[in-house]
């Protein structure tokens, strides 16, 4: 038995027709109707999350060079606009994870392995009291009152 | 590259999850503290050289900077790309996620060079 390839490949069509899936388009209402607004403002949190972290480097990288480096950054951070920006980003990124923990419950299985499952506000309400928890113990370290 | 993106999809997504987790937990206090609360003077310690010196160059210190530098940037990376092919650009996606995660793991590298230079 020969394993050569056929000269006639038998699924192509003999001619070339309509394509049988549409090109993609954005659903009906998209972006400013329903859930979409906050589905888009979840995303971009990713924003927040992708300049803050920049900042946090740039803050870790002038302490790191020296004193002076540190205070020209302070002095710059002084400015009103990033004070704003700071302002929004705190409060962008508290609402996304509280957004998070909301949404957590959906994406569990039925049972924790020999477990069962809390009902959804135990664990919404224990991932919320954690980030509370967690922001407040940070925010009283970088504080300075520990 | 759009192949390639593809390919990296499971650690791309290990990450992402990982970075909106760290960066939400984190970040938020950060924001309040460093970026408004020291700047306007009501928390003057925060942004004292000593007192931020002593935390971040503690060992437990530069591990909690680095999760909060390095992760964060690919949880946005991820999402910053998706808002882009959810407003239509699929063509350029393979540039936009390039760029998107280049920028990630060129602030990862730069997050370990910096706590490390402490």
């Amino acid at each position: 038995m020969s394993h050569a390839r056929p000269v006639i490949d038998a699924m192509k069509p003999t001619k070339p027709g309509a394509t049988r899936t549409a090109p993609p388009r954005a659903p009906d209402g998209f972006p400013s109707r329903g859930n979409y607004r906050g589905y888009l403002a979840f995303g971009f949190g990713g924003f927040f999350l992708f300049t803050l972290s920049l900042l946090v480097l740039r803050s870790v990288w002038a302490i790191g060079t020296g004193e002076a480096a540190w205070n020209r950054l302070q002095a710059g951070f002084q400015n009103p606009l990033y004070v704003i920006y700071h302002a929004i980003a705190f409060l962008w990124l508290s609402w996304f994870i509280l957004r998070l923990f909301r949404l957590f419950p959906a994406t569990q299985p039925k049972r924790f392995g020999p477990f069962q499952r809390p009902p959804d506000a135990v664990m919404v309400a224990g991932l919320s009291g954690a980030f509370v928890v967690v922001t407040l113990a940070l925010a009283t370290i970088l504080w300075g009152a520990v | 590259m759009r192949r390639v993106l593809l390919v990296l999809e499971p650690v791309i997504w290990a990450l992402f999850s990982a970075g909106m987790m760290v960066g939400g937990l984190l970040l938020p206090a950060w924001a309040l503290v460093m970026g408004v609360a020291g700047p306007l003077g009501i928390a003057a310690t925060a942004t004292s050289y000593d007192h931020f010196y002593a935390l971040a160059s503690h060992p437990l210190g530069r591990l909690v900077l680095l999760a909060a530098m390095a992760l964060p940037l690919w949880g946005g990376a991820h999402h910053l790309r998706h808002l882009w092919l959810d407003f239509g650009g699929l063509r350029s996606d393979g540039l936009v996620g390039t760029l998107c995660y280049g920028g990630a793991l060129l602030g990862s590298l730069l997050a370990i060079v910096a706590v490390v230079r402490l």
